[in-house]
This record gives C-alpha cells, sequence and structure tokens, in this order.
C-alpha cells in the first residue's frame, strides 16, 4: 500500500504535466496563429509525408495483388458503357434509310422506330447519369483508410501495421486534438459573438465582429486539419453581391468564411446549431429564416433583396444547389438567387478526396457520423477560386443566368457539368421533362403529317 | 469458362448456359453488372417492376412500360411457361442484357442469323403484349400511341391513323394485295423479320462497355 502512494502521484503528475504541454502546444501552433492568421507550414509538410506513405501502400497493394493471383478491380470513374452521342434524329433516319429507304420526311411511323427507345431504355437500366453522383466518388490510390478500400485484404505483414499504426494515430491523437480544437472555436464563437452583440452599433462594432468570426473559422478550419489552396484572391466578392459556391458538405461554409466576410442565410435549426446561429446574429446581421418562412419563396427573395441593396452589409454566401454532391459534378442551380440582380460573384471548390471524402451523403450518415468521419480522416484538402463576378445580361432570363454561373463554376473546378437536379437524390423526375423527349419524337412524325396534309 | 468462378451469384455459383454468355463477356463486366443489379434491388436477391421506377433517366423514355415488362416477359427470360415472371433474380437479368451484346468478329453465317433473330425476337415481344404470337392492329396503335404520347397537340384520332397508315404498309408488304373482304390478322415472326430486312439490326442493338483495365489479371 505504501509502494502504491508515491506510485500513484507520479502517474497522476505525469497526466498532469502531459496535458498542460499538449495544451501549451496546442495554443502556440495552433490557436495563436489562427487568430493573427500566419501558418507555420506545419500542415504541407505533414500532407508531403502523407503522400509518400500513400503512394509506397498503393504499389504494396499491387505487388501483393500480383503476386497472389487477384485482379484487382479498378473503380470506374466515367460510367461502363459507352453512350452513343447520336442524336434521336439522326439514328431514326439512319435506321430507316438503311430499311425501307424512306426519309424522314415521310409522314408514317415505321416499325423500326421503336429500336431506338428500346436501346436508350436498356442503356440506362445498365448505367444511370444521376445516382451514380450521389455516392461517393471512388479512389484510384489507397489513402490507408479501410473505408475507401475494396481491395483491403491481407496483403502483407508490413502493409497492415501502417494500417493500424495509421489508425492509432488517427483515433487516439488526432482526433482528440481536434475535437478540443472544434470546441475551442465553437465556445469563442459563441462568447465572442454574444459580448460583441452588447456594443453600440457602429464602425468598431462591425471590425471587431468581422475579426471574431474571422479567428473562430480559422481555428475551425484547423480543427479539421483543412489544407486550403486559394486562387484569385483579387475576385473575392464585395458589399452588396452575392457569393455562389457549389456544394459538397457543410464545411464549405467555414472553408470560404474563413478567408473573407459574409453574411450567412440559412434556416434556424434547434440544438447545438441553433445557439451558434442565434449568437451570429447578435454581433452581424445573417439573414436567418424560420422554417415556415423558408417555404414562402416571396418572402425570401425579399429578404435578400433588402439586405443586398444595403451597402453596409456584407456579400451573402448561398449553395444554389440546394444539396450535397460527390464533388464530382454540379447540378442543377436553383434559380431564386438569381433573380434578385444583384451582382455575383462564383466561386468553385473542389476537394481532393485522397486524404478525406469531404462528401456528405445525407441519406447514410447524420450530421454526427459526418463529422466524426471527416475528424478521423487525414486532413481535408481543397482548392478555392474565386471567378470574376458575373451580372445577369438584359436577354437572358433567371434560369440561363443560373446556368451560365453553373457552367463557369463547373469549369473551373474541373467538374462535369449536369443539366439535372440535385433534389432528385430524393424525389422523383418532374414531369415537364419527361415529356420532352416524347415531343420530340411525335414533333417528327406528326409535324411532318401536318406539312404534307396542308400541301 | 472463366465466367461462371466468378459470378458472385447470391445463390451460390452457378454454372450459366453457354448460349447466354460468350467468352468475350468478361468477368469484370459482369461484376459490374451484379453491381449495378444490387443498386437496383437494393440488396435483395430478386428484382421487381417497382425496382425500375429508382432510374430517374428512364422516365424519359416514351415507351418505358414495355421495356420494363420485357424483362419480366416469360418468354424472354427463355422460360418454358408462358405470361409475366413477378420477380427476377440476376441470372435473369443477364439473360435479358444477353439481347444486346455486341457482334463478334468471329461468328459464321449461322451463329450471325441466330443472333440477329434473336434481338429481333426481344423486339417482337415487346410489341406482341398478349403473347399470341401476331402483333394485331390494336396492339400496333397501342406501340404508336406511347411513342407519340408526348406530344399534347396530338388528338388520339391523328395517332390512330398514323398506325392504321403504317399496319397497312406492313400487311401490303407481307400479304401483297387483299381483296376488300380479307381481314389482315396481324404480323407473325415471320411477316416482322421480313420487314427488318436489310436493317442491321445486330450491328446496331447493342451496349458497348467501356474498356477498363484491370490492374493484375489472373488469366
Amino acid at each position: 500500500m505504501f509502494l502504491l502512494l508515491p506510485f500513484d502521484s507520479l502517474v497522476v503528475n505525469l497526466l498532469g504535466i502531459s496535458i498542460t504541454v499538449l495544451f501549451t502546444l496546442l495554443l502556440v501552433f495552433i490557436i495563436v496563429p489562427a487568430i493573427f492568421g500566419v501558418s507555420f507550414g506545419i500542415r504541407k509538410v505533414y500532407m508531403k509525408t502523407l503522400l509518400k506513405i500513400f503512394q509506397w501502400a498503393t504499389l504494396r497493394i499491387e505487388r501483393g495483388a500480383k503476386e497472389k493471383n487477384h485482379p484487382l478491380y479498378k473503380p470506374y470513374v466515367n460510367g461502363i458503357i459507352a453512350k452513343e452521342p447520336t442524336s434521336l434524329e439522326e439514328e431514326i433516319k439512319e435506321i430507316r434509310r438503311s430499311g425501307s429507304g424512306k426519309a424522314l420526311d415521310t409522314p408514317e411511323f415505321e416499325l423500326s422506330d421503336i429500336f431506338y427507345f428500346c436501346r436508350k431504355g436498356i442503356e440506362t437500366i445498365m448505367d444511370d447519369e444521376v445516382t451514380k453522383r450521389f455516392s461517393a466518388e471512388e479512389l484510384e490510390s489507397w489513402n490507408l483508410l479501410s473505408r475507401t478500400n475494396y481491395n483491403f485484404q491481407y496483403i502483407s505483414l508490413r502493409l497492415t501495421v501502417l494500417w493500424g499504426l495509421g489508425v492509432l494515430i488517427r483515433y487516439c491523437f488526432l482526433l482528440p486534438l481536434r475535437i478540443a480544437l472544434a470546441f475551442t472555436g465553437i465556445s469563442l464563437l459563441v462568447t465572442g459573438t454574444t459580448v460583441v452583440g452588447y456594443l453600440p452599433n457602429g464602425r468598431c462594432k462591425e471590425f471587431l465582429s468581422q475579426h471574431v468570426h474571422l479567428m473562430c473559422y480559422r481555428i475551425c478550419v484547423r480543427a479539421l486539419t483543412a489544407i486550403i489552396t486559394y486562387h484569385d484572391r483579387e475576385n473575392r466578392p464585395r458589399n452588396g453581391g452575392i457569393c455562389v459556391a457549389n456544394h459538397t458538405s457543410p464545411i464549405d461554409v467555414i472553408i470560404l468564411a474563413s478567408d473573407g466576410y459574409y453574411a450567412m442565410v440559412g434556416q434556424i435549426h434547434g440544438g447545438l446549431m441553433g445557439v451558434i446561429q442565434r449568437a451570429m446574429v447578435k454581433a452581424c446581421p445573417h439573414v436567418w429564416f424560420e422554417r415556415s418562412e423558408v417555404k414562402d419563396r416571396h418572402l425570401v427573395a425579399k429578404r435578400l433583396t433588402e439586405h443586398v441593396q444595403d451597402k453596409s452589409k456584407l456579400p451573402i454566401l448561398i449553395f444554389p444547389e440546394g444539396t450535397c454532391i460527390n464533388n464530382t459534378s454540379v447540378m442543377m442551380f436553383k434559380k431564386g438567387s438569381f433573380e434578385i440582380g444583384a451582382t455575383v460573384y462564383p466561386v468553385a471548390i473542389k476537394y481532393d478526396p485522397q486524404f478525406g471524402d469531404a462528401f456528405w451523403n445525407s441519406s447514410k450518415y447524420g450530421m454526427v457520423t459526418y463529422l466524426l468521419r471527416m475528424m478521423t480522416s487525414w486532413a481535408i484538402v481543397c482548392s478555392v477560386w474565386y471567378l470574376p463576378p458575373m451580372t445577369r445580361q438584359p436577354e437572358e432570363d433567371a434560369v440561363q443566368f443560373a446556368n451560365r454561373v453553373k457552367s463557369a463554376i463547373a469549369r473551373q473546378g474541373g467538374l462535369v457539368d449536369l443539366l439535372w437536379d440535385g433534389g432528385l437524390k430524393r424525389e422523383k423526375v418532374k414531369d415537364t421533362f419527361k415529356e420532352e423527349q416524347q415531343k420530340l419524337y411525335s414533333k417528327m412524325i406528326v409535324g411532318n403529317h401536318e406539312d404534307r396534309s396542308r400541301s | 469458362l472463366g465466367a461462371s468462378q466468378w459470378l458472385p451469384c447470391p445463390q451460390g455459383p452457378q454454372p450459366l448456359s453457354p448460349l447466354s454468355f460468350p467468352p468475350t463477356v468478361t468477368s469484370e463486366q459482369i461484376e459490374h453488372l451484379h453491381r449495378r443489379f444490387k443498386q437496383l434491388s437494393r440488396d435483395q436477391l430478386t428484382i421487381r417492376k417497382e425496382n425500375f421506377d429508382s432510374i430517374p433517366d428512364l422516365e424519359f423514355n416514351p415507351i418505358r412500360g414495355k421495356i420494363v415488362h420485357a424483362f419480366f416477359d416469360k418468354r424472354n427470360l427463355r422460360q418454358e411457361s408462358d405470361g409475366l415472371a413477378d420477380e427476377i433474380n440476376f441470372e435473369d437479368f443477364l439473360t435479358i442484357m444477353s439481347y444486346f451484346r455486341p457482334i463478334e468478329m468471329n461468328m459464321d453465317e449461322e451463329q450471325l442469323d441466330r443472333f440477329r433473330k434473336e434481338k429481333l425476337k426481344f423486339l417482337f415481344h415487346m410489341y406482341d403484349s398478349d403473347h399470341d404470337g401476331k402483333i394485331t392492329l390494336q396492339e400496333y396503335r397501342n406501340v404508336v400511341e406511347e411513342l407519340l404520347s408526348g406530344n399534347p397537340h396530338l388528338e388520339k384520332e391523328s395517332a390512330r391513323s398514323i398506325a392504321d397508315g403504317a399496319m397497312m404498309e406492313a400487311a401490303s408488304i407481307c400479304v401483297g394485295q387483299m381483296g376488300p373482304d380479307q381481314v389482315y390478322e396481324g404480323i407473325t415472326f415471320e411477316d416482322f423479320l421480313k420487314m427488318w430486312q436489310g436493317i442491321d439490326i445486330e450491328t446496331k442493338m447493342h451496349v458497348r462497355f467501356l474498356n477498363m483495365e484491370t490492374i493484375a489479371h489472373c488469366y
């Protein structure tokens, strides 16, 4: 018993010292630089080291698979079937020409016309453009996270040890560190904005609120170990404008807001999120809607218009896709934000999935699970491009403008520009789209019929 | 045959009939189709008609109903009985997909002819919805109406007259001149074949897989 006592206090002392050391390191290397916006470059070194290790791991898997005669499945990115690029008209003309020799200007229906639709139907059953976009992009090399590997079997002792070491580092060292940082960041945000909220309105309050927000976002960025590269910063959004970006995960907000001052738009949630939102709005005029107000499009448009017309207010940050997409494509932008008539500043965000997949598949994971997955990945690496501002031209309507912005974002970020609606993930196709194909075909047959009967 | 080794059939690996799968359908393609099957069936062993509702792209297609129907048509599934199946398993799915496999370089005359007949039979079954071996005027009208149904300006009468015109044309090709009181019962499969003469259906009715490499290969 007497022997245990000094041993006991020794352990307690050691624990106390290590925690103090950890927190001092945290403060010095992470929090203080975050406040002042400087960086030691630790994250870049970390990223380079990780890349080297991943390359080694991938080579090792390939070698091991060859030795053991396992075929490895390289996942497809572009779909599994070759879709013919010819249009409806061309195909039907071709078939008719080779068959009975009748051209398309005869108004009759041919037995062979069914063929085109049949083949197209089978193609879509085999492989669908849309549902592919919603599951996490599949990787080409293994990043030591078993959640992304289809080929992971026991290949070699060294690889398994490395993977085990990776698990240990991520869950026992990085995860607590990140949770501590996130906690610090969020509590600083809530207390900071509440305190600033008590100040009288004026330039001092604005200045302080902007910096409190910025500081806390920077801490949160470090909490996720996000390594962000900003391009073309001279195009950053200005007051009275709307910033639109493609949406992959809730983290997009933190990534953009840590490099500029924005007013947020969104629905008020309950719980912790609600507390944060209510504190934030005390210091700075963000635009939060009650759940009932969100359905009323005119009300939403009115409030947003009021906000952008006030030049002293910060630019609004909006994600027009309406849902999280898996960062290989950009889906249809909802036209609401493009009707307001303000200058639009497009931003393209592209994540590098090698270090950690940031896509939030909200039908598969809840928010908490998602955040835990984020915090146990190696890092979040992404690039942000600020595109030059765009305004609506007089001859285009809101939908065309939205599509123009979307193409610019897709082109810059190297994403595929899809015409599809991101809301398809959950709902079925709207009836208006259904009829287009049928209209086209029937126009071909009947349009000619009418011409014929007239002549 | 390597394909049978790799078929990850839930019921356990089964030998596949040599008629369905020529050696050029690789195990990798079957694996991809199996993943697609699992996605459609939501990890069940069989697919029902409702599972095809989850394909948004398919809504575009005016003959969607007929295509889905074709998957459950027992004649296409090479089953002895007639009528519609309620659900299909992966092997049935592959059987339907095999109607769309591309032509191979080393096929001889007889194989080519059989290949072509198989594909045309698939299309014939699409028209012949009551399974009586003939495409009647009513069935023909049904198909034309479905294909033209998207046009709101088109009256049913116009669609019907277009179908009737086409049917008359078909009759004249198949039977020649008919007397005024002769009734044309319907297009049989032989007549159907006659109408497709000259159209190289076997080179057009296929879905080609993109060339994918595997990192290591076992044979």
